[in-house]
Protein backbone atom coordinates (compact mmCIF):
# COMPACT_ATOMS: atom_id res chain seq x y z
CA UNK A 1 0.00 0.00 0.00
CA UNK A 2 1.34 3.59 -0.66
CA UNK A 3 2.18 5.48 2.45
CA UNK A 4 0.15 8.97 3.13
CA UNK A 5 1.44 12.11 4.69
CA UNK A 6 -0.75 13.27 7.64
CA UNK A 7 -0.97 16.53 8.90
CA UNK A 8 -2.08 16.54 12.54
CA UNK A 9 -2.24 20.04 14.30
CA UNK A 10 -1.83 22.97 15.10
CA UNK A 11 -5.30 23.22 14.83
CA UNK A 12 -6.17 20.07 16.34
CA UNK A 13 -7.95 18.93 19.75
CA UNK A 14 -5.17 17.29 20.87
CA UNK A 15 -2.31 18.82 19.13
CA UNK A 16 -0.90 21.69 21.21
CA UNK A 17 1.24 24.82 19.78
CA UNK A 18 2.59 22.26 17.47
CA UNK A 19 2.41 20.02 14.66
CA UNK A 20 3.15 16.25 13.92
CA UNK A 21 3.50 14.95 10.43
CA UNK A 22 2.57 11.12 10.35
CA UNK A 23 3.47 8.75 7.86
CA UNK A 24 0.49 6.22 7.41
CA UNK A 25 -0.02 3.04 5.46
CA UNK A 26 -3.55 2.29 6.28
CA UNK A 27 -4.04 2.90 10.02
CA UNK A 28 -0.39 1.95 10.86
CA UNK A 29 1.64 4.98 11.22
CA UNK A 30 5.10 3.83 10.00
CA UNK A 31 6.89 7.46 10.86
CA UNK A 32 6.45 10.56 12.77
CA UNK A 33 8.30 13.68 12.45
CA UNK A 34 7.66 16.58 15.23
CA UNK A 35 7.41 20.16 13.59
CA UNK A 36 8.16 22.79 16.87
CA UNK A 37 8.81 26.40 16.86
CA UNK A 38 5.19 27.58 16.81
CA UNK A 39 5.99 29.21 20.19
CA UNK A 40 9.22 29.81 19.74
CA UNK A 41 9.50 33.52 21.66
CA UNK A 42 13.41 33.88 22.58
CA UNK A 43 13.12 33.70 25.89
CA UNK A 44 17.09 32.67 25.72
CA UNK A 45 17.64 35.91 23.34
CA UNK A 46 15.01 37.85 25.42
CA UNK A 47 16.88 37.07 29.31
CA UNK A 48 20.18 38.80 27.94
CA UNK A 49 18.25 42.13 27.15
CA UNK A 50 16.41 42.14 31.34
CA UNK A 51 18.26 42.37 34.82
CA UNK A 52 18.41 39.29 36.82
CA UNK A 53 15.09 40.89 38.88
CA UNK A 54 13.59 40.97 35.53
CA UNK A 55 14.23 37.72 34.00
CA UNK A 56 12.14 35.74 36.36
CA UNK A 57 8.56 36.47 34.88
CA UNK A 58 10.72 36.16 31.63
CA UNK A 59 11.63 32.55 32.09
CA UNK A 60 8.60 31.96 33.49
CA UNK A 61 6.93 31.94 30.75
CA UNK A 62 8.98 28.81 29.48
CA UNK A 63 5.93 26.32 30.99
CA UNK A 64 3.19 28.46 32.43
CA UNK A 65 1.97 25.12 33.56
CA UNK A 66 4.48 24.01 36.26
CA UNK A 67 5.50 28.21 37.28
CA UNK A 68 6.85 27.41 40.48
CA UNK A 69 9.34 24.98 39.72
CA UNK A 70 10.57 26.53 36.69
CA UNK A 71 11.62 29.49 38.44
CA UNK A 72 13.63 27.85 41.70
CA UNK A 73 16.05 26.71 39.17
CA UNK A 74 16.89 30.32 37.78
CA UNK A 75 16.70 31.95 41.24
CA UNK A 76 18.91 29.34 42.41
CA UNK A 77 21.52 29.77 39.96
CA UNK A 78 21.16 33.52 40.40
CA UNK A 79 21.87 32.88 43.88
CA UNK A 80 24.73 30.41 42.92
CA UNK A 81 26.54 33.37 41.12
CA UNK A 82 26.06 36.24 43.64
CA UNK A 83 27.16 33.53 46.43
CA UNK A 84 23.70 34.00 48.10
CA UNK A 85 22.65 31.65 51.08
CA UNK A 86 19.63 32.12 51.91
CA UNK A 87 16.99 31.80 55.30
CA UNK A 88 15.65 28.68 56.23
CA UNK A 89 11.69 29.52 56.22
CA UNK A 90 12.15 31.02 53.10
CA UNK A 91 13.58 27.10 51.50
CA UNK A 92 10.58 25.72 53.36
CA UNK A 93 7.85 28.44 51.39
CA UNK A 94 9.96 27.28 48.43
CA UNK A 95 8.97 23.92 49.05
CA UNK A 96 5.97 24.16 49.83
CA UNK A 97 5.41 26.50 46.38
CA UNK A 98 7.07 24.21 44.37
CA UNK A 99 5.38 21.00 45.32
CA UNK A 100 1.78 22.68 44.57
CA UNK A 101 3.13 23.58 41.62
CA UNK A 102 3.98 19.87 40.89
CA UNK A 103 0.38 19.08 41.95
CA UNK A 104 -1.21 21.51 39.15
CA UNK A 105 1.07 20.32 36.60
CA UNK A 106 0.20 16.38 37.10
CA UNK A 107 -3.24 17.33 37.15
CA UNK A 108 -3.66 19.25 34.11
CA UNK A 109 -1.41 16.22 32.40
CA UNK A 110 -3.48 13.70 33.56
CA UNK A 111 -6.64 15.63 32.55
CA UNK A 112 -5.43 15.64 29.16
CA UNK A 113 -4.59 12.37 29.46
CA UNK A 114 -8.14 11.39 30.73
CA UNK A 115 -9.60 13.26 27.55
CA UNK A 116 -6.99 11.46 25.15
CA UNK A 117 -8.93 8.29 25.83
CA UNK A 118 -12.39 9.76 25.99
CA UNK A 119 -13.07 10.04 29.66
CA UNK A 120 -14.27 13.57 29.98
CA UNK A 121 -15.48 13.42 33.36
CA UNK A 122 -12.44 12.63 34.96
CA UNK A 123 -11.21 15.91 32.88
CA UNK A 124 -13.63 17.60 35.10
CA UNK A 125 -12.55 15.93 38.27
CA UNK A 126 -8.76 17.01 37.57
CA UNK A 127 -9.50 20.65 36.77
CA UNK A 128 -11.84 21.10 39.47
CA UNK A 129 -9.58 19.83 41.74
CA UNK A 130 -6.51 21.59 40.61
CA UNK A 131 -8.97 25.04 41.69
CA UNK A 132 -8.08 23.97 44.73
CA UNK A 133 -4.59 24.71 44.76
CA UNK A 134 -5.07 27.60 42.33
CA UNK A 135 -7.13 29.27 45.23
CA UNK A 136 -4.21 28.58 47.74
CA UNK A 137 -1.52 30.19 45.23
CA UNK A 138 -3.65 33.11 45.03
CA UNK A 139 -3.96 33.24 48.63
CA UNK A 140 -0.42 32.84 49.50
CA UNK A 141 0.91 34.88 45.99
CA UNK A 142 -2.03 36.81 44.53
CA UNK A 143 -2.13 35.32 41.26
CA UNK A 144 -3.40 31.95 39.93
CA UNK A 145 -1.04 30.84 37.52
CA UNK A 146 1.58 32.98 36.91
CA UNK A 147 3.16 34.67 40.38
CA UNK A 148 6.62 35.53 39.70
CA UNK A 149 6.98 34.32 43.69
CA UNK A 150 10.54 33.56 43.57
CA UNK A 151 13.66 36.52 43.48
CA UNK A 152 16.79 36.20 44.18
CA UNK A 153 17.56 36.02 48.10
CA UNK A 154 14.32 34.41 49.25
CA UNK A 155 10.73 34.44 48.10
CA UNK A 156 8.18 37.58 48.02
CA UNK A 157 5.78 37.29 51.02
CA UNK A 158 5.53 35.06 54.06
CA UNK A 159 2.91 33.01 54.49
CA UNK A 160 -0.08 34.58 55.06
CA UNK A 161 -2.73 34.41 58.10
CA UNK A 162 -4.98 30.99 58.09
CA UNK A 163 -2.83 29.53 55.20
CA UNK A 164 -1.96 26.87 57.59
CA UNK A 165 -5.65 25.78 58.80
CA UNK A 166 -7.01 26.31 55.40
CA UNK A 167 -3.92 24.54 53.37
CA UNK A 168 -4.63 21.49 55.60
CA UNK A 169 -8.25 21.83 54.88
CA UNK A 170 -7.51 21.33 51.15
CA UNK A 171 -5.32 18.80 51.21
CA UNK A 172 -7.17 16.19 53.60
CA UNK A 173 -10.62 17.05 50.93
CA UNK A 174 -7.57 16.34 48.20
CA UNK A 175 -6.20 12.97 49.87
CA UNK A 176 -10.25 11.95 50.00
CA UNK A 177 -10.33 12.49 46.01
CA UNK A 178 -7.42 10.74 45.39
CA UNK A 179 -8.50 7.44 46.58
CA UNK A 180 -12.09 8.22 44.26
CA UNK A 181 -9.02 8.94 41.53
CA UNK A 182 -7.80 5.37 41.78
CA UNK A 183 -10.95 4.05 41.46
CA UNK A 184 -12.81 5.72 39.20
CA UNK A 185 -9.96 6.15 37.02
CA UNK A 186 -6.64 3.43 37.49
CA UNK A 187 -8.96 0.91 37.99
CA UNK A 188 -11.26 1.44 34.95
CA UNK A 189 -11.35 -1.26 32.65
CA UNK A 190 -11.26 1.00 29.71
CA UNK A 191 -8.60 3.10 30.72
CA UNK A 192 -6.86 0.13 31.56
CA UNK A 193 -7.12 -1.34 27.77
CA UNK A 194 -6.26 1.62 26.30
CA UNK A 195 -3.15 1.98 27.81
CA UNK A 196 -1.72 -0.90 28.78
CA UNK A 197 0.94 -1.68 26.51
CA UNK A 198 0.55 1.57 24.42
CA UNK A 199 4.22 3.18 23.91
CA UNK A 200 6.06 1.06 25.97
CA UNK A 201 9.15 2.71 26.65
CA UNK A 202 12.02 0.29 27.62
CA UNK A 203 14.25 0.75 30.71
CA UNK A 204 17.61 0.14 28.27
CA UNK A 205 16.30 3.17 25.51
CA UNK A 206 14.82 5.60 28.18
CA UNK A 207 18.58 5.74 29.16
CA UNK A 208 19.78 5.88 25.86
CA UNK A 209 17.23 8.35 24.37
CA UNK A 210 17.45 10.30 27.76
CA UNK A 211 14.38 11.26 28.66
CA UNK A 212 13.84 12.54 32.29
CA UNK A 213 11.51 12.84 34.82
CA UNK A 214 8.29 10.33 35.49
CA UNK A 215 8.51 8.96 32.02
CA UNK A 216 12.46 7.86 33.15
CA UNK A 217 10.52 7.17 36.60
CA UNK A 218 8.22 5.16 34.45
CA UNK A 219 10.31 2.47 33.06
CA UNK A 220 11.80 1.39 35.80
CA UNK A 221 14.64 4.06 36.58
CA UNK A 222 14.92 5.88 40.01
CA UNK A 223 16.08 9.28 39.15
CA UNK A 224 14.67 12.13 40.60
CA UNK A 225 16.87 15.23 41.67
CA UNK A 226 15.38 15.78 44.71
CA UNK A 227 17.03 13.19 45.98
CA UNK A 228 19.99 12.66 43.84
CA UNK A 229 21.39 16.35 44.93
CA UNK A 230 18.92 18.10 47.30
CA UNK A 231 17.85 21.60 46.81
CA UNK A 232 15.63 23.52 49.42
CA UNK A 233 14.20 21.73 52.14
CA UNK A 234 14.06 18.20 50.40
CA UNK A 235 17.04 16.94 52.54
CA UNK A 236 15.17 17.16 55.46
CA UNK A 237 12.09 16.04 54.33
CA UNK A 238 11.29 11.87 53.97
CA UNK A 239 9.38 10.93 50.67
CA UNK A 240 9.57 8.50 47.89
CA UNK A 241 10.42 8.26 44.24
CA UNK A 242 7.21 5.93 42.94
CA UNK A 243 8.96 3.79 39.77
CA UNK A 244 6.84 1.87 37.95
CA UNK A 245 8.53 -1.45 35.25
CA UNK A 246 6.21 -1.71 32.81
CA UNK A 247 7.24 1.88 30.94
CA UNK A 248 3.86 1.89 28.92
CA UNK A 249 1.15 5.02 29.30
CA UNK A 250 -0.39 3.46 32.39
CA UNK A 251 2.56 3.07 33.72
CA UNK A 252 3.55 6.93 33.39
CA UNK A 253 0.53 7.96 34.01
CA UNK A 254 0.81 5.60 37.29
CA UNK A 255 3.62 7.30 38.58
CA UNK A 256 2.67 10.70 38.33
CA UNK A 257 -0.51 9.87 40.06
CA UNK A 258 2.01 8.49 42.96
CA UNK A 259 3.70 11.52 43.28
CA UNK A 260 0.66 13.75 43.76
CA UNK A 261 0.19 11.35 47.50
CA UNK A 262 3.82 12.45 48.03
CA UNK A 263 3.83 15.70 47.47
CA UNK A 264 0.68 16.06 49.77
CA UNK A 265 2.57 14.03 52.02
CA UNK A 266 5.84 16.57 51.35
CA UNK A 267 3.45 19.70 51.88
CA UNK A 268 2.16 18.87 55.19
CA UNK A 269 5.52 17.86 56.46
CA UNK A 270 6.96 21.04 55.18
CA UNK A 271 3.96 23.06 57.10
CA UNK A 272 4.50 20.81 60.52
CA UNK A 273 8.53 21.83 60.27
CA UNK A 274 8.57 25.42 58.58
CA UNK A 275 10.60 27.48 61.11
CA UNK A 276 9.99 30.94 61.97
CA UNK A 277 12.63 33.68 60.95
CA UNK A 278 13.23 36.17 57.80
CA UNK A 279 12.07 35.07 54.21
CA UNK A 280 14.52 37.16 52.33
CA UNK A 281 18.21 38.51 52.47
CA UNK A 282 18.38 42.17 51.04
CA UNK A 283 19.68 41.99 47.29
CA UNK A 284 19.68 45.19 45.58
CA UNK A 285 17.21 45.83 42.99
CA UNK A 286 19.73 45.52 40.05
CA UNK A 287 21.75 42.56 41.71
CA UNK A 288 24.90 42.87 39.42
CA UNK A 289 26.62 39.31 40.01
CA UNK A 290 30.39 38.85 39.88
CA UNK A 291 31.94 37.41 36.75
CA UNK A 292 31.47 33.77 36.49
CA UNK A 293 29.25 30.99 35.65
CA UNK A 294 27.19 29.19 37.28
CA UNK A 295 24.40 25.81 36.70
CA UNK A 296 21.65 24.54 38.76
CA UNK A 297 19.12 22.03 38.06
CA UNK A 298 15.59 21.13 39.97
CA UNK A 299 13.26 18.61 39.11
CA UNK A 300 9.95 20.02 38.40
CA UNK A 301 6.68 18.50 37.33
CA UNK A 302 7.87 17.13 33.68
CA UNK A 303 11.65 16.19 34.50
CA UNK A 304 14.56 18.04 35.44
CA UNK A 305 15.30 21.08 34.33
CA UNK A 306 19.02 22.76 34.04
CA UNK A 307 20.21 26.72 33.76
CA UNK A 308 23.51 27.50 33.05
CA UNK A 309 23.99 31.26 33.29
CA UNK A 310 27.18 33.44 32.78
CA UNK A 311 27.70 37.00 34.00
CA UNK A 312 30.27 39.14 32.51
CA UNK A 313 30.11 41.30 35.54
CA UNK A 314 27.27 43.82 34.83
CA UNK A 315 23.75 43.88 35.88
CA UNK A 316 22.02 41.87 32.94
CA UNK A 317 23.46 38.08 32.14
CA UNK A 318 25.74 37.43 29.25
CA UNK A 319 23.90 34.06 28.35
CA UNK A 320 20.93 31.95 29.97
CA UNK A 321 20.83 28.52 28.48
CA UNK A 322 17.40 26.98 29.91
CA UNK A 323 17.74 22.77 29.07
CA UNK A 324 14.07 22.19 29.23
CA UNK A 325 12.50 18.69 30.23
CA UNK A 326 10.04 18.44 27.39
CA UNK A 327 12.64 18.94 24.79
CA UNK A 328 13.92 15.89 25.96
CA UNK A 329 11.03 13.68 26.03
CA UNK A 330 10.19 14.94 22.75
CA UNK A 331 13.16 12.39 21.36
CA UNK A 332 10.74 9.47 22.95
CA UNK A 333 7.76 10.65 20.84
CA UNK A 334 9.12 9.79 17.08
CA UNK A 335 10.38 6.14 18.66
CA UNK A 336 7.62 5.03 20.37
CA UNK A 337 5.29 6.23 17.53
CA UNK A 338 6.68 3.55 14.97
CA UNK A 339 4.18 0.86 14.03
CA UNK A 340 1.71 1.82 15.91
CA UNK A 341 -2.28 2.77 15.10
CA UNK A 342 -3.36 6.35 14.38
CA UNK A 343 -5.69 6.70 17.48
CA UNK A 344 -2.82 5.49 19.93
CA UNK A 345 -1.21 8.45 18.79
CA UNK A 346 -2.92 10.95 21.51
CA UNK A 347 -2.55 8.77 24.04
CA UNK A 348 1.45 8.54 23.89
CA UNK A 349 1.90 12.27 23.45
CA UNK A 350 -0.50 13.59 26.03
CA UNK A 351 1.15 10.27 28.51
CA UNK A 352 4.21 11.95 28.17
CA UNK A 353 3.25 14.92 29.09
CA UNK A 354 5.04 16.96 26.38
CA UNK A 355 4.43 20.90 26.19
CA UNK A 356 5.58 22.94 23.26
CA UNK A 357 5.78 26.07 25.30
CA UNK A 358 8.86 24.75 26.96
CA UNK A 359 10.25 22.99 23.75
CA UNK A 360 10.47 26.00 21.75
CA UNK A 361 10.91 28.40 24.84
CA UNK B 1 -36.76 25.50 -12.74
CA UNK B 2 -32.53 25.79 -13.29
CA UNK B 3 -33.34 29.63 -13.50
CA UNK B 4 -35.45 29.60 -10.31
CA UNK B 5 -32.88 28.02 -8.46
CA UNK B 6 -30.18 30.18 -9.87
CA UNK B 7 -32.45 33.10 -8.99
CA UNK B 8 -33.26 32.21 -5.42
CA UNK B 9 -29.24 30.96 -4.60
CA UNK B 10 -28.64 35.19 -5.61
CA UNK B 11 -31.54 35.86 -3.47
CA UNK B 12 -33.04 38.01 -6.38
CA UNK B 13 -36.42 35.55 -5.69
CA UNK B 14 -38.94 37.89 -4.41
CA UNK B 15 -41.76 36.28 -1.51
CA UNK B 16 -44.22 38.12 0.22
CA UNK B 17 -42.63 41.58 -0.50
CA UNK B 18 -39.19 40.77 0.15
CA UNK B 19 -36.40 39.53 -1.49
CA UNK B 20 -34.77 36.43 -0.20
CA UNK B 21 -31.38 37.75 0.34
CA UNK B 22 -31.87 40.58 2.20
CA UNK B 23 -34.52 39.23 4.50
CA UNK B 24 -31.92 39.02 6.90
CA UNK B 25 -32.01 42.86 7.06
CA UNK B 26 -35.41 43.64 8.02
CA UNK B 27 -34.93 43.95 11.80
CA UNK B 28 -37.17 41.22 13.36
CA UNK B 29 -35.10 38.54 11.74
CA UNK B 30 -32.16 40.19 12.14
CA UNK B 31 -32.71 40.89 16.07
CA UNK B 32 -33.88 36.87 16.07
CA UNK B 33 -30.34 35.86 13.90
CA UNK B 34 -28.22 38.00 16.30
CA UNK B 35 -29.49 36.98 18.85
CA UNK B 36 -28.99 33.33 17.98
CA UNK B 37 -25.42 33.65 17.21
CA UNK B 38 -24.80 35.36 20.36
CA UNK B 39 -25.87 32.53 22.46
CA UNK B 40 -24.06 29.86 20.50
CA UNK B 41 -20.32 30.90 20.22
CA UNK B 42 -18.56 27.76 19.15
CA UNK B 43 -14.89 28.37 19.64
CA UNK B 44 -11.69 26.55 17.43
CA UNK B 45 -9.32 24.97 19.23
CA UNK B 46 -6.03 26.55 18.53
CA UNK B 47 -3.64 27.09 20.99
CA UNK B 48 -1.14 29.52 20.18
CA UNK B 49 0.27 30.25 23.50
CA UNK B 50 0.37 29.77 27.44
CA UNK B 51 -3.14 30.80 28.24
CA UNK B 52 -4.15 27.55 27.40
CA UNK B 53 -4.34 26.32 31.24
CA UNK B 54 -6.69 28.66 31.54
CA UNK B 55 -8.83 27.77 28.53
CA UNK B 56 -9.04 24.63 30.77
CA UNK B 57 -10.21 26.06 33.76
CA UNK B 58 -12.88 28.52 31.65
CA UNK B 59 -13.83 25.32 30.39
CA UNK B 60 -14.93 23.02 33.06
CA UNK B 61 -17.35 23.10 35.82
CA UNK B 62 -15.88 25.62 37.99
CA UNK B 63 -16.47 28.96 35.68
CA UNK B 64 -18.06 27.05 32.95
CA UNK B 65 -18.08 29.56 30.19
CA UNK B 66 -20.74 26.74 28.81
CA UNK B 67 -23.53 28.22 30.39
CA UNK B 68 -23.37 31.64 27.98
CA UNK B 69 -23.52 29.13 24.71
CA UNK B 70 -19.52 28.85 24.45
CA UNK B 71 -17.82 25.72 23.84
CA UNK B 72 -14.58 24.62 22.73
CA UNK B 73 -15.40 22.35 19.50
CA UNK B 74 -12.47 20.03 17.48
CA UNK B 75 -13.78 20.87 13.77
CA UNK B 76 -13.42 24.72 12.73
CA UNK B 77 -15.74 25.06 9.95
CA UNK B 78 -18.75 24.83 12.68
CA UNK B 79 -16.72 27.80 14.49
CA UNK B 80 -17.69 30.92 14.98
CA UNK B 81 -15.11 32.26 17.34
CA UNK B 82 -11.56 32.36 17.67
CA UNK B 83 -9.85 32.48 20.86
CA UNK B 84 -6.15 33.99 20.41
CA UNK B 85 -4.81 32.10 23.74
CA UNK B 86 -1.82 34.51 23.99
CA UNK B 87 1.29 35.12 22.26
CA UNK B 88 1.66 34.78 18.14
CA UNK B 89 5.00 33.87 16.89
CA UNK B 90 6.32 34.05 13.88
CA UNK B 91 5.14 30.80 12.05
CA UNK B 92 1.98 31.05 13.88
CA UNK B 93 1.04 34.19 12.57
CA UNK B 94 0.13 32.03 9.29
CA UNK B 95 -1.63 29.58 10.76
CA UNK B 96 -3.33 31.86 12.54
CA UNK B 97 -4.36 33.74 9.16
CA UNK B 98 -5.28 30.58 7.52
CA UNK B 99 -8.00 28.87 10.45
CA UNK B 100 -9.52 32.59 10.23
CA UNK B 101 -10.04 32.73 6.50
CA UNK B 102 -11.35 28.96 6.90
CA UNK B 103 -13.91 29.84 9.21
CA UNK B 104 -17.04 30.25 8.14
CA UNK B 105 -18.75 34.39 8.27
CA UNK B 106 -20.36 35.62 10.79
CA UNK B 107 -17.02 35.13 12.44
CA UNK B 108 -15.17 36.30 15.55
CA UNK B 109 -12.28 37.08 17.58
CA UNK B 110 -11.15 37.64 20.99
CA UNK B 111 -7.94 38.83 21.78
CA UNK B 112 -6.59 37.07 25.48
CA UNK B 113 -3.88 38.54 27.22
CA UNK B 114 -1.45 41.18 26.75
CA UNK B 115 0.84 39.55 24.45
CA UNK B 116 -1.51 38.92 21.54
CA UNK B 117 -3.48 42.45 22.29
CA UNK B 118 0.27 44.28 22.05
CA UNK B 119 3.41 41.78 22.18
CA UNK B 120 3.20 42.38 25.92
CA UNK B 121 6.54 40.38 27.70
CA UNK B 122 7.96 39.90 24.17
CA UNK B 123 8.06 43.54 23.33
CA UNK B 124 11.62 43.23 22.21
CA UNK B 125 11.65 39.95 20.99
CA UNK B 126 12.62 38.23 17.31
CA UNK B 127 10.36 36.17 17.01
CA UNK B 128 6.66 37.50 17.98
CA UNK B 129 4.15 39.54 16.30
CA UNK B 130 3.17 42.37 18.48
CA UNK B 131 -0.57 42.21 18.15
CA UNK B 132 -2.90 40.17 16.10
CA UNK B 133 -4.54 42.68 14.65
CA UNK B 134 -1.88 43.35 12.44
CA UNK B 135 -3.12 39.68 11.22
CA UNK B 136 -6.91 39.38 11.79
CA UNK B 137 -9.32 41.63 12.95
CA UNK B 138 -10.43 41.34 16.84
CA UNK B 139 -13.49 42.31 18.20
CA UNK B 140 -12.66 41.94 21.97
CA UNK B 141 -9.54 42.08 23.87
CA UNK B 142 -9.19 41.10 27.28
CA UNK B 143 -5.98 41.76 29.33
CA UNK B 144 -4.12 39.76 31.97
CA UNK B 145 -0.86 37.56 31.63
CA UNK B 146 -3.20 35.09 31.82
CA UNK B 147 -6.38 36.85 31.70
CA UNK B 148 -8.03 35.26 34.78
CA UNK B 149 -11.56 33.48 34.06
CA UNK B 150 -13.93 36.00 35.26
CA UNK B 151 -12.55 38.37 32.92
CA UNK B 152 -12.62 35.76 30.41
CA UNK B 153 -15.92 34.95 30.74
CA UNK B 154 -16.41 38.80 30.88
CA UNK B 155 -14.84 39.28 27.52
CA UNK B 156 -17.56 36.82 26.09
CA UNK B 157 -20.42 38.66 27.37
CA UNK B 158 -19.22 41.65 25.76
CA UNK B 159 -19.02 40.28 22.62
CA UNK B 160 -22.40 38.79 23.11
CA UNK B 161 -23.61 42.72 23.83
CA UNK B 162 -21.69 43.83 20.63
CA UNK B 163 -23.59 41.10 18.39
CA UNK B 164 -27.15 41.29 20.17
CA UNK B 165 -26.33 45.31 19.00
CA UNK B 166 -25.75 44.43 15.46
CA UNK B 167 -22.06 44.55 15.56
Amino acid sequence: MSIMRVRWGPQHPVSGQWAFWLDVDGDIVVNMEPDIGYTHRGIEKVAENRTYIQNVPVVERTSVFDAGNIVFGYVQAVEELMGIEIPERAKYIRTIVGEMSRIVSHLYGLGLLAIAVGFETMLMWFINDRELFLDLFEMLTGARITYSFFIPGGVLHDLPQGFYDEAMRRLDYFERRLKDYWKMFFLNRTFITRTRGVGVLKREDAIRLGVVGPNLRASGVEADVRKDEPYAAYDQIDFIIPTEKEGDAYARGGVRFHELEQSVSIIRQALKKIPDGKIRVKVPITPTPPKGEAYSRVETARGEIGYYIISDGSNRPYRVKISAPSFRNLLAMPFLSRNVPMADIPTIYLSLDLIPLDVDR
Amino acid sequence: MMRKVEEWKEGRCRLFHFEIGKIQDWKPVKDLLNWARAWSLWSVHLCTGCCSPELMAVACSRFDAERFGTLPFPTLRECDLLFILGVVSEKMAKRVKITYEQMPEPKYVIALGDCAISGGLWWDSHNVVQGVDKIIPVDVYVPGCPPRPEAWIQGIRLLQKKIMEGR
